[in-house]
């Protein structure tokens, strides 16, 4: 029995209220080093990094709504590196490496789980692209490969091998694929960067950007006015909607992307499975549930519903992975709103307003980035702007030269 | 009959004379035809169905309706069904879930004990210091999740899906629904009325309106004689309308048909549910609601116990006690948490039936038999002015308590249409705004309670949905109904020094956990929600939301209004996969020579979502038969199915300029009779489809593409004209021609030896031109292409007389052993030629530059698509060169897709990589770093498990450098 | 399962559409500098409010012009290609490619 439960339990107080873990939103001040436009795991995350490795505690995260409330709630929690680009590959096996250590970097359990991430390859081409990536994932240090079918039914026996007429080939099982319980990484990150002296302001919404000719100088918001010395934008789904107000424009589209879960069962699924041809990804969570996703809603859309169409589709072809599902009943379906970018790469760094940072265009592959974002956004909001090498591929202006990083391929129905 | 089975009138749904038999945890238990799994236990007494999640806690039916997860049991094919909603005549071995040894005794029960170790948000605070004991709590929490077992074998049973279409839909066929159905139905309007029941009827069915119990009976046979005699209803029963979709498009869930309604407007009958009282042990087997016990002796005729005690937040639950009374169970006392009760009539009911009254109290602890499966005892506690707790009052023995605390509307349908549920502190009223237009209420959901009330409500919502649909005239002296009824007590939440209040049944948690939630910082209700987990389990907060509101409100000092209730995703009860799925439809698309493939023995694989043969032979031997058909085609004569790559028919005297506009190529003066590559670059400059292109006339051409691309190709040719709006049709024929390529030094004798109308001399028909005629009676195009590197012939019929060509071909080439080729040995005999597949040696941003397309680009003319960005990515430095290589024979064979290394960094790739026994070794095309493109420069490619390999840079193409084969 | 009103084939289902992009007027190709030309090809107007966008009805492959508002999904109207010619805002590739 862990000693910090036999503690709580033979206390006499409920313990917790010495040390909440999430301060009461403080009144507004009128300045601070750093303003973070958005409550997610990003911005957390980025306020975290801030205070503890670059002592810059003067910090106000400013959430419209309530923190990770977002895409950081509604995200099917799916973590890996296996991408294709050799910048997109290097960037997401350090935020792997992170995850590995988040419980213990922040003090609360992200209940991390490394199952390993198989994917399904259905025809030729795609057993090509795999391997591709299995190389440039395990360049990079990562633990992927390519595998036949009769491995990959030791790893799911309950997997169909035929699904819809489109026999499985091969997989690309990404041992360092892994899931995490995504509202706790946005609460670890809040608690750590709250009790180091970040405020917190939730129900806070930024409705303008004050500039002093090219440079950002504060915000304007429903609490009140602040300046101050920096702004990163971290607000996902409306990243472009913000950036207007900021002045400018961003390459972004912004479209639902659609996930849902069934009742908990026994567990009997480990690795998280993804299908290429199918469209169709699906994992067992620590309460049991099975949780399903599959491709981006067909249309633009600032709108979180939820569709029949979408979910008949999605769940035909979980079914046709693993038939016996048919009998397991979805509890419910939600949505979250994806800034999506042409290359299906981020958007990091400088803006067109100096002091004004960007953490957009994370579409449908945000919450695996988490850390590794909040990490080199400090950084970059610390060095006053001097862009670290790691997110350096992502600048905004790739676009105007035409140096898209392009992870179409490795990101389709495996977020 | 058992001694808990009540005479008739009482239990109408059930059948007398068919007596059921269930099995049960491995025991016999008796029942009749129409009882539910849970309503023929407890005629049996037995209560106990279940363990909780969390604590292992004994737990029994609440709702009785299929609206709490406490009877969640176990089927042989299925986990997690609810034992209330199972009749007996489909499911007769039912087992329970969740527990550890057995039902009666699970060990886990030790876990409640443990409950204080275990404070709400436990597990983010332990398990994971130090670093690595994660992994060790993890495997045994996760062994500890899930509620039911899936059974991994099961085959899907038949599942299908049918679309309704009707004026307006129903939900709920209680008193407003039926009286909202028959006066849309008298106007004319086509509707459907939809009952989650075996039985319409609703709350008609079990509900006592009045002291008396003179109305319910004669309003449900009447309304309902009057539904089944109209025409204009229909009316589907034991359906559960499980969502609501833009446009009022809704699923309708019943037995294993998914029915897809569109209706023009939706009336939400669905009636309410239903709320409890949280005190200590309020979740034991035996408390149920007001309803459920209504409906346990109403439909089912069965007893709860022999003694039955009320708890009462409102006027309704008086009325389950005299129900209860006239059906024989002795009511040992009415509790009402209120000073006194709104009608005095009742209190004068219940004195005249002796059934005592204790008014300003409140169930402050319930007890257990001892097993401890059942409820025995209650403490009754007084109440002072504020509502608040103090001394014990009396304790009563009994075996059932029914409680009602109020009831909150069904809100599930509206909310996911966008609407908001309100409650009002003040007033204690919910309301339900912002309704999707077309969506109207009428009911118990719309916050009216009275009988009359109720069915004036129905028709009310009936007249403004048929005034919605312009089929009833405006009235503007249509006023909404009121009801002065008040339902819901304003704090029915009891805390105990020792806890175990249930809010939450299913995920287990108590008034301490939601209110330690709020003090840990979780204060806005959803991170309360996603903190606790409260709301998240089967009944997705149906009796947690509003006790949850309104102690995190008071928790923040906020009024409920300020923390919102609740809101509402699809579905509203969890639903099987497979209704979902449906049934399996797997198209493929097939080429008209598919047979012919299939009895040559070809290997089949997808191509797009069509099926090719890879090569014919059987798999083990893959290599032998694409070296083999390959050498065949190079050394005789081949012939390949190549009726996927797309068939586009541009006509219109524009449709020169369209094509110069859309590809890269130049076309205006391209000569009929002649066939040209084309190459489609997309806006951002990356080459993204090609084929070729014949000019059948000034006015006609005919153009291929890729097999994968064509359908898009198609689209962005008519979406481009739709702007440009050039005087040309665009057609997508690919299924209306078959295509064979006839190929290989033999192949012009193969066509010679057929009735061929075309002169086939190198004169008359060179390389690339393209001719019409006719093979015997077979119209035909062909065209002389030269992806393969040999004389070809690459023939287009219309579909239905592809086999007869193929037949015809084969008979006239059988002299020269002609052989079938598939799509391998085709890849590996474009690779001698150095030629590009598009997707497979490009990727998404391959420009013309990378692959020595520069001949493709014509910049003469003024416009084509993509034209820009390939000037603006062209004149940027090159990061790569698709380049030939060779390999050493004594090395492992590069596979596509290993990664091209310069100086430790990934520089590029292998695109496509074969043993050529032509070339007489391993070629390939690969992505290089430009300084390494020129012919003979050495690259390093990283193979398998690592190992490096050295490539040399071959000038393309490997095989015939003069082009000369494909031009005899 | 949202009705589209497609100009040619009236209400139908969402799922019979295919979402073709936004209309954008496509700047002089000949005199537009490089940065124009990105603006034109990755950028677009995704604010909140109505935009204007191509769907293509598939199975009748007819390509026509929704003005929707992206927020609330409210469709305020569909018309033909042959109306944009008409706007004022676009350049004709005629008179672009002279």
């Amino acid at each position: 029995m862990p000693f910090g439960l036999l503690k709580y339990g033979l206390g006499k107080d409920y313990p917790f209220e010495r040390e909440p873990d999430l301060p009461a939103t403080p009144t507004l001040k009128q300045h601070y080093d750093v303003v973070i436009i958005g409550g997610g795991g990003h911005g957390v995350a980025t306020a975290y990094y801030l205070a503890k490795y670059h002592g810059i505690t003067n910090v106000a995260i400013l959430e419209k709504a309530y923190l990770g409330g977002g895409n950081t709630a509604r995200n099917t929690a799916v973590i890996r590196s296996n991408y294709l680009t050799p910048q997109g590959v290097r960037f997401y096996s350090e935020s792997v490496k992170l995850f590995e250590r988040l419980s213990n970097e922040f003090d609360f359990n992200i209940m991390y789980s490394q199952r390993g991430q198989l994917t399904l390859a259905h025809t030729d081409a795609t057993v090509r692209a795999f391997r591709q990536r299995a190389e440039v994932n395990t360049h990079f240090g990562g633990r992927t490969e390519l595998i036949d079918p009769h491995h990959i039914a030791e790893l799911v026996p309950t997997l169909n091998l035929n699904p819809a007429n489109m026999p499985v080939l091969a997989g690309l099982w990404h041992k360092d694929g892994a899931t995490a319980r995504h509202d706790a990484v946005a609460w670890g990150y809040a608690k750590g960067a709250t009790q180091r002296g970040v405020e917190l302001h939730q129900l806070t919404e930024v409705i303008d950007i004050i500039k002093e000719g090219d440079r950002a100088v504060g915000v304007k918001t429903n609490r009140g006015t602040v300046h101050c010395r920096s702004i990163v934008q971290a607000v996902a789904g409306y990243s472009a909607v913000l950036a207007g107000i900021a002045g400018f424009k961003l390459p972004l589209v912004s479209y639902p992307l659609q996930a849902m879960v069934t009742q908990p069962v026994k567990p009997f699924l480990d690795p998280l499975v993804s299908s290429s041809a199918l469209h169709c990804y699906v994992q067992q969570t620590s309460r049991g549930e099975l949780v399903f996703g599959g491709g981006s809603d067909p249309y633009p859309l600032y709108n979180t519903r939820s569709t029949l169409e979408l979910k008949e589709s999605l769940i035909a072809h979980a079914v046709e992975m693993f038939p016996f599902m048919s009998e397991m009943q979805l509890l419910r379906q939600w949505a979250g709103i994806t800034d999506m970018t042409s290359d299906y790469s981020p958007i990091m760094g400088l803006s067109p307003l100096r002091h004004y940072y960007l953490d957009a265009g994370w579409g449908t592959w945000g919450f695996k980035a988490t850390p590794i974002c909040g990490q080199t956004m400090a950084e970059l909001v610390a060095n006053d702007g001097k862009v670290p090498d790691l997110i350096a591929p992502f600048a905004l202006d790739r676009f105007d030269h035409f140096k898209q990083v392009n992870e179409m391929g490795a990101t389709a129905a495996s977020h | 009959m058992t001694r808990s089975r009540l005479d008739a009138p009482f239990g109408q749904w059930i059948d007398r004379s068919e007596s059921v038999d269930i099995r049960f945890e491995g025991k016999t238990y008796s029942g009749f035809m129409g009882d539910t799994v849970a309503s023929a236990l407890i005629a049996n007494q037995q209560w106990l169905l279940s363990r909780s999640f969390k604590y292992h806690r004994p737990r029994g039916p609440l709702t009785l309706c299929g609206h709490d997860a406490n009877t969640l049991v176990q089927l042989p094919e299925a986990p997690n069904r609810l034992a209330d909603e199972l009749p007996i005549s489909e499911h007769r071995v039912i087992n329970a879930q969740n527990y550890s040894g057995s039902l009666e005794r699970d060990r886990n029960q030790l876990l409640d004990s443990l409950g204080r170790f275990m404070p709400v948000g436990f597990y983010y605070k332990a398990f994971y210091k130090p670093f690595g004991s994660w992994r060790f709590w993890e495997r045994i929490i996760r062994r500890k999740a899930g509620l039911g077992v899936a059974n991994l074998t099961v085959e899907p049973r038949y599942t299908d899906k049918q679309y309704l279409f009707h004026d307006i839909a129903i939900i709920g066929g209680g008193p407003a629904g039926l009286s909202a159905a028959l006066t849309a139905a008298q106007a004319g309007a086509s509707v459907l009325l939809i009952d989650d029941q075996p039985h319409l009827g609703g709350s008609l069915n079990y509900h006592r309106f009045d002291i008396d119990a003179a109305e319910r009976a004669p309003t449900l046979n009447h309304l309902r004689t009057q539904i089944l005699d109209n025409d204009n209803i229909r009316v589907l029963t034991s359906a559960t309308c499980n969502g609501w979709f833009t446009d009022h498009y809704l699923p309708v869930l019943q037995g294993s048909r998914m029915y897809k309604v569109r209706a023009k407007a939706c009336i939400l009958a669905s009636g309410s549910s239903e709320q409890h009282v949280v005190f200590r042990h309020n979740d034991l087997p035996g408390i149920a609601l007001c309803s459920a016990i209504d409906r346990l002796i109403m439909l089912y005729g069965v007893a709860p116990a022999q003694r039955l005690a009320v708890l009462a937040g409102n006027d309704q639950a008086y009325l389950t006690a005299l129900n209860a009374h006239d059906a024989g169970i002795a009511v040992c006392g009415v509790i009402d948490m209120r000073a006194a009760c709104d009608d005095a009539n009742l209190v004068t009911a219940l004195q005249a039936r002796h059934i005592p009254l204790f008014s300003h109290a409140t169930v402050f602890e319930a007890h257990a038999n001892s097993p401890g499966h059942q409820l025995a005892a209650i403490d009754i506690h007084r109440l002072d002015s504020h509502g608040a707790v103090t001394e014990h009052w009396t304790t009563l023995a009994c075996g059932a308590l029914a409680v009602s605390s109020g009831f909150m509307p069904a809100y599930q349908l509206a909310c996911q249409g966008g609407a908001r549920l309100s409650y009002d502190d003040g007033s204690a009223l919910f309301s339900l705004t912002e309704l999707p237009e077309g969506m109207f209420l009428a009911g118990s959901v719309n916050s009216i309670h009275a009988l009359h009330a109720v069915l004036a409500d129905g028709a009310h919502s009936a007249r403004q949905a048929l005034r919605h649909l312009g089929l009833a005239p405006v009235d503007s002296r249509d006023d909404g109904v009121s009801c002065d009824v008040s339902v819901n007590h304003p704090w029915p939440i009891f805390q105990h020094p020792k806890g175990r209040e249930f809010v939450d049944f299913d995920e287990d948690l108590q008034i301490k956990d939601i209110v330690n939630s709020t003090r840990q910082g979780y204060r806005d209700i959803q991170l309360v929600k996603r903190f606790s987990t409260v709301g998240m389990g089967p009944s997705q907060g149906r009796h947690s939301a509003l006790p949850t509101a309104r102690l995190v409100a008071h928790a923040t000092q906020r009024s409920v209004s300020e923390t919102g209730v609740t809101t509402a995703r699809p579905p509203v009860k969890p639903e099987p996969l497979g209704l979902l799925a449906g049934r399996r439809f797997d198209p493929a698309r097939k080429t008209p020579l598919d047979q012919r493939h299939r009895a040559l023995n070809a290997h089949m694989v997808p191509a797009g979502n069509w099926r090719r043969p890879a090569f014919y032979g059987a798999p083990q031997a893959r290599d032998r038969w694409v070296q083999e058909e390959a050498l065949a085609v190079r050394t005789n004569v081949g012939l390949i199915d190549v009726s996927t790559l797309g068939g586009i028919e541009l006509r219109g005297v524009d449709a020169a300029q369209f094509l110069n506009r859309f590809y890269t190529f130049a076309f205006l003066k391209q000569p009929i009779g002649k066939t040209r590559y084309v190459v489609f670059t997309n806006e951002q400059g990356v080459v993204s489809d090609d084929g070729v292109a014949a000019r059948i006339g000034a006015d006609h051409f005919y153009v291929t593409a890729t097999t994968t691309g064509v359908d898009t190709m198609v689209r962005e040719m008519l979406r481009w004209n739709a702007q440009w709006r050039l005087n040309v049709d665009i057609a997508n024929v690919t299924s209306a021609f078959a295509a064979i390529n006839v190929a290989g030094p033999n192949a012009r004798a193969v066509l010679d030896a057929t009735d061929c109308s075309i002169d086939l001399s190198n004169d008359a028909f060179p390389y690339l031109a393209y001719r019409e005629g006719h093979l015997g009676a077979i119209p035909v195009r062909m065209m002389r292409v030269g992806f393969v590197g040999e004389l070809g012939y690459e023939l287009h019929v219309p579909s239905m007389l592809a086999a007869s060509l193929w037949d015809m071909l084969m008979n006239a080439g059988d002299p020269l052993t002609i052989r079938p080729f598939g799509v391998e040995a085709q890849r590996l005999l474009r690779l001698e030629k150095g030629h590009i597949i598009i997707g497979q040696d490009t990727d998404g941003m391959t420009h013309p530059g990378e692959v020595g397309l520069d001949w493709a680009i014509n910049r003469q003319k003024p416009f084509f698509v993509g034209r820009r960005a390939v000037d603006i990515v062209m004149a940027a430095d090159p990061c790569r060169q698709l380049v030939g290589f060779t390999v050493n024979s004594t090395c492992p064979q590069p596979k596509e897709g290993h990664l091209v290394i310069k100086a430790g960094d990934i520089v590029g790739h292998v695109t496509s990589c074969e043993h050529s026994p032509t070339v007489g070794g391993v070629i390939g095309l690969a992505y290089v770093h430009p300084q390494d493109a020129a012919p003979d420069s050495l690259f390093e490619v990283r193979t398998d498990q690592g190992v490096s390999v050295l490539a040399r840079v071959c000038a393309l193409p490997f095989y015939d450098p003069a082009n000369a084969r494909q031009a005899l | 399962m949202k009705i589209l009103h497609c100009p040619l084939n009236g209400p139908r289902n969402i799922s019979e559409f295919v979402y073709g992009g936004q209309v954008k007027p496509m700047p002089n190709p000949e005199s537009a500098t490089d940065t124009e030309w990105a603006a034109y090809v990755f950028y677009e107007n995704n604010s909140i409010g109505v935009v204007r966008e191509w769907w293509l009805h598939a199975p009748s492959s007819y390509w026509f012009i929704v003005e929707r508002h992206n927020g609330s999904d409210t469709i305020l109207r569909t018309y033909d290609p042959s109306e944009l010619l008409s706007n004022p805002g676009m350049v004709s590739l005629e008179d672009a490619i002279q």
